[in-house]
């Protein structure tokens, strides 16, 4: 944590006093950059950092499906599973990525090369059923494309 | 600034400056209904249930959260409005497991009273429910079933708000949504239990109070906590005179099944700390209760044992009296006129801080932990029992007393508890909650506490017992 609590200190220098708890998802994605997964004293150390109610930084750290809980592989499938992606096929769509990969949501390839995930709304309803595999949005799903998009990265 | 003039379903209403349309609906007794809005936490207009309409404005609006505005048209019983709120039921209900017949809040549920009034539907949901953790523990007094929680917010709200313990908050998204607790260990909170009787719906309860009884089976009675000198209002629920079912036993018949907190703006507004919910425990403790009258030890009649004393008292060259910071404003009284200028007249706190009590906050509890010192002061001053003053006999009124430290002079004890050691007379009196009266709190505000149950065949009250003496 020590060299974190340095990169900590340089962001505080530009944020006052008065919105500190601004600083807590720039802390959490600072400290998941260097572990690579958050635990629940990840968000105990940022509380105690900020002086804030560590359930505070917790339910932010819960919230975000890009705060990783868990440890992940080098790609992360990301699958919305709000109501329109799941009206316009979700779960088909998951069956195929894990028939494909060989996981079932929520687990890693042995090569540590993909970890599938089904999240909460991605925020592109219009273009349903859509993933994120790291920060890339994939949208208007069919298998076909999947298929594509998976033997790309391997 | 004046008031607001506007409209709910064109009755025309003042709201004062700052409202908000439910809080001036409210006030003039127009039911708009609430599931997360509390009048003493933050706004967080997260349950829609109190959506109205504005004429002449698109859309429905939060109640909780809509500022009244001069010539403002609300309308919140047309049968738009009356549609949205069945179609936030119908919302509300998707994943609750409505097991109202295993549930404690059933009877005084918000849920179900709405569901009656706004819904009336089955689910339109054809899906498996969603399933959450059944009984998870926010801490030793609460258990959380989350499958019946509606994420209302109030007691994430209510422990970062008014307790500040901070201890709960509302993790995950979307239907994976969960009041929780750190990992690390149950935060502390004195004022847990108020986060049950808060809870909307059933989800969170008491460890103590669970599957004890169903709630119409019981009522409140008005009373008031002992546990420190703020006295805050309490309701006692007792069993119905109607389900007194012989077949239960005495016990549960007789029995204070829990402890809610009463609304009393004066003295503890909407709540009480978890000491108040606990008094319940003191007052099933039978075991402990001092039930018959004893001279030197031997049971004895209750017209035995005030012969005893008078006799006592008129023999005494010394006497002296240790008055009691539990008796009741009354009792003081009585006391004061019968027998306060025949003796010498001590006061005396009954309790001190407990080992691991919290002995004073800022929110309501205070450091004396007796609920009457004000009253005791004020008519007998501050000075308390010295052996060296060299009293031959000793009236003791109140409980917790080591007679080791009277000087060995002769002891007639009026107590509520079986006391440590043989008084020369014992006389049992009643408690609080088996007479009616009243306590001056520490800032001198009385309050009043009705009779919960009646008192055991051979005890006295003792503003009675004082006459005879």
């Amino acid at each position: 944590m020590s060299c974190l609590k340095e990169q900590f200190d340089e962001l505080r220098k530009i944020y006052p006093d008065e919105i500190k708890d601004a600083m807590v998802l720039p802390l959490l994605q600072m400290t998941l950059k260097a572990k690579g997964h958050l635990v629940e004293s990840d968000a105990l150390y940022i509380a105690d950092y900020l002086e804030l109610p560590a359930m505070q930084v917790k339910e932010a750290m819960t919230w975000y499906s890009m705060l990783y809980r868990t440890p992940v592989g080098k790609h992360v499938v990301k699958v919305c599973r709000s109501v329109a992606c799941s009206l316009r096929g979700e779960q088909r769509i998951v069956a195929h990525i894990s028939k494909k990969l060989g996981i079932k949501p929520g687990e890693t390839t042995a090569d540590n090369k993909f970890t599938l995930l089904e999240v909460e709304c991605l925020a592109s309803c219009g273009t349903a059923p859509m993933m994120q595999i790291n920060d890339t949005y994939h949208e208007d799903l069919t298998e076909a494309k999947i298929d594509q998009i998976l033997e790309a990265l391997q | 600034m004046s008031n607001i003039e506007f409209s709910i379903d064109d009755k025309k209403l003042e709201a004062l400056p700052g409202e908000t349309v439910l809080k001036a609906a409210l006030r003039n007794g127009i039911d708009i209904p609430y599931l997360c809005y509390h009048p003493c936490l933050s706004i967080a207009g997260n349950c829609r249930i109190c959506l109205v309409r504005i004429k002449g404005r698109p859309g429905f609006h939060p109640s909780c959260n809509l500022p009244v505005a001069p010539g403002m048209e609300i309308e919140s019983d047309c049968e738009d409005v009356s549609a949205v709120r069945k179609n936030v039921m119908q919302f509300i209900t998707l994943n609750h497991p409505v097991d109202c017949p295993v549930c404690d809040k059933a009877g005084e549920c918000k849920l179900q009273n709405y569901h009656f009034k706004y819904n009336g539907s089955a689910s339109l949901s054809i899906d498996a429910k969603k399933h959450k953790p059944k009984f998870y523990d926010v801490n030793e007094r609460i258990l959380l079933d989350a499958e019946r929680c509606i994420l209302c917010s109030r007691c994430v709200r209510f422990t970062h708000e008014i307790s500040k313990s901070g201890m709960l908050g509302i993790t995950e998204r979307g239907q994976q949504s969960r009041v929780e607790h750190l990992e690390s260990g149950a935060a502390k909170d004195d004022y847990s239990d108020n986060i049950i009787q808060n809870c909307p719906v059933g989800a969170l309860l008491s460890r103590d109070f669970l599957y004890k009884s169903r709630v119409w089976y019981l009522e409140p009675v008005a009373s008031v906590c002992n546990g420190c000198a703020r006295g805050c209002s309490v309701d006692v629920w007792r069993r119905k005179h109607h389900w007194k079912v012989r077949a239960l036993g005495s016990e549960k018949n007789r029995m204070a099944y829990r402890i809610t907190a009463k609304q009393n703006d004066d003295i503890n507004g909407r709540w009480i700390c978890n000491k108040g919910f606990d008094l319940n425990k003191q007052i099933n403790d039978f075991a402990s209760r001092a039930t018959k009258p004893a001279i030197g030890g031997m049971d004895a009649t209750c017209q035995d044992a005030l012969s005893e004393a008078r006799k006592l008292i008129f023999e005494a060259k010394k006497p002296a009296a240790i008055v009691s910071a539990h008796a009741s404003n009354e009792e003081l009284e009585a006391f004061k006129k019968t027998l306060g200028s025949r003796v010498e007249v001590y006061v005396r706190k009954d309790y001190e801080p407990a080992a691991g009590e919290v002995v004073e906050d800022e929110l309501l509890i205070k450091a004396d932990k007796n609920p009457n010192s004000t009253k005791v002061e004020e008519l007998f001053g501050k000075e308390s029992f010295s052996a060296a003053a060299g009293h031959d006999l000793v009236l003791v009124w109140g409980d917790n007393v080591e007679y080791s430290a009277l000087s060995g002079a002769k002891i007639i004890h009026l107590a509520t508890q079986k006391p440590n050691g043989n008084p020369d007379v014992l006389i049992p009196i009643s408690t609080q909650f088996e007479r009616k009266g009243s306590y001056t709190n520490f800032e001198g505000k009385v309050n009043r506490f009705e009779q919960v149950f009646d008192k055991p065949e051979l005890v006295l009250h003792a503003s009675d017992v004082f006459g005879r003496l």
